[in-house]
């Protein structure tokens, strides 16, 4: 079975415009959520949300300006990535390396904007003479879902597989997963991992307002609202941003000498079978020992896992007793930290930030925090790294959960590298 | 003003060479736009005029000038004969 190694590693989040910024953001428990801009507080004064730290366009050549903002997110993401690994466009071995996307709702901005000029037209008649169905020709491959993989592709002459995965929360865990077992398995050497999502639009936030699973504000400072573990917790924010990994087959990676992160060594993933948003102890243990035993490791190898945490009731007790179940008697030994607290939700985009910042937390030996824990959840009893950062930890392993509605749950183990 | 439309997206966002607007007998094969970019370009009228040009490839064995003219054939069929005046947001382009 062939090693399969990170090398490369970028972000665009609501912490910080690049993967620095963004991990020091973490670290220093700076919360990004914010009550949301006037379009849509004017119907939902009680939604919050956790905007990138900048904006993507500025960040790009302005021939990327007319992309959805998820695309533009992972060329930002991705842009970084790559230059961290050191890898130039197109690399010789282009039909070897691969893209593979996680994203979940697609593009929502474009969609938005879709249907908000076809019902200004409509409701505009009689005062004009636009036609409502006059839409811009490339709405449809803006808003495809698999827009920022074919978009990364192109852009750097990628020829190996573009798979885009849309599995909610869990997109890009499962997005870094498959292309672990893709580049395991030989069908490529190298592939982009992207995850990203975009979805803070009038029309989505109403959506999900309308399933009640949203952080109320805090009455005293709005930043503070999204609390996971916590006994006062009532829900997440929606966050926005990218995430991009470079993955490379140990062999390709040490033939150009490149700096090695981390050793990507475990994915597991599984289903629940059971309803469309409340998970399960079964589904998600199941996710978490597989990916142990693909990296050949013990629960007690792993010394950080950066939880789902969403800060819902059902969410943080079932995965607390889920990491119970797997950990067993040391459960207590593991530094757990969700750091939704800080960045919000990020859905399609979630999985690989969380893993990048885990990767970071690794390489570092800082952990970041669940910020805002004054409180715990007498059922969600662990060491959730409350409100501080760690540091001076020894980290060899890590663990980075992703569970997504539809009762999918994937869970990814990075290593540090052989030397 | 119709043509400046046009030129100006062409050449500000499609990245043509002005220079090719000197050409007396410029054609849009000459323009190079595959098929998604000459629907873009459409949609610079169509944004500002307020309704869809048919059979856009018919323009492919065109020359520009032709192009042009049957374009504003198009919109003044759509609005009574003239060529209605833009607001300055929509003439900025």
């Amino acid at each position: 079975m062939k090693r399969v190694l990170i090398t490369g590693l970028g972000m665009i989040s609501p912490l910080g415009a690049d993967k620095a910024s963004s991990f020091a953001g973490a670290l220093q428990a700076r919360s990004a959520i914010r009550p949301a801009p006037p379009s849509i507080a004017e119907r939902l004064p009680q939604v919050l949300v956790a905007p990138a730290a900048a904006e993507p366009d500025q960040l790009l050549d302005k021939k990327f300006g007319g992309l959805d903002r998820a695309t533009q997110f992972a060329l930002v993401a991705a842009q970084e990535a790559m230059l961290d690994a050191g890898i130039a466009a197109p690399p010789d071995d282009a039909a070897r390396f691969g893209v593979f996307a996680g994203i979940g709702f697609g593009g929502a901005h474009t969609m938005d904007k879709l249907y908000a000029r076809h019902f200004e037209a409509v409701h505009a008649s009689g005062q004009g003479s636009r036609s409502p169905t006059v839409l811009h020709p490339l709405s449809v491959p803006r808003m495809m879902s698999n827009a920022p993989a074919a978009a990364v592709s192109m852009h750097y002459g990628l020829r190996g597989a573009s798979n885009t995965y849309c599995v909610a929360c869990a997109s890009s865990a499962v997005a870094i997963g498959e292309a672990l077992r893709a580049i395991r398995h030989g069908y490529l050497d190298a592939a982009i991992v992207l995850g990203t999502e975009a979805m803070l639009t009038p029309g989505t936030l109403m959506a999900w307002n309308a399933l009640r699973v949203m952080a109320k504000p805090d009455p005293v400072d709005a930043s503070r609202s999204c609390r996971p573990f916590a006994l006062h917790r009532s829900g997440f924010v929606l966050g926005e941003g990218a995430a991009a990994l470079v993955l490379e087959s140990e062999a390709r990676a040490h033939q150009r000498q490149a700096r090695v992160l981390a050793e990507l060594s475990g994915y597991g993933c599984s289903s629940d079978a059971e309803h469309l948003t409340a998970p399960t102890v079964l589904g998600q243990v199941a996710a978490m020992r597989q990916a142990l035993e693909e990296a050949q490791l013990a629960p007690q190898d792993v010394q950080y896992l950066n939880a789902h945490g969403t800060a819902t009731d059902a969410g943080d007790v079932t995965e607390t007793q889920s990491i119970h179940a797997v950990w067993g008697a040391s459960a207590r030994q593991l530094a757990v930290s969700s750091t939704k607290a800080l960045h919000g939700h990020l859905i399609g985009a979630g999985g690989a930030m969380e893993f990048a910042l885990s990767v970071m937390a690794m390489n570092s030996g800082s952990l970041p925090p669940t910020a805002h824990l004054d409180q715990p959840d007498p059922r969600c009893d662990l060491d959730f790294i409350p409100l501080q950062a760690r540091h001076g930890c020894d980290v060899r392993a890590v663990m980075s959960n992703s569970f997504a509605f539809g009762g999918s749950n994937a869970s990814l183990i990075a290593r540090r590298p052989a030397p | 003003m119709l043509e400046n439309i046009i030129k100006d997206y062409l050449i500000n966002m499609a990245e043509v060479d002005p220079e090719k607007f000197k050409q007396p007998g410029l054609t849009v094969a000459d323009l190079q736009l595959d098929s998604l970019g000459l629907l873009e370009m459409l949609f610079e009228v169509e944004d500002k005029y307020g309704f869809q040009i048919p059979e856009p490839m018919r323009f492919l064995s065109m020359s520009f000038a032709e192009m042009v003219a049957d374009i504003e054939a198009s919109v003044r069929a759509h609005h009574n004969g003239q060529m209605p005046a833009l607001d300055a947001a929509q003439a900025g382009g």
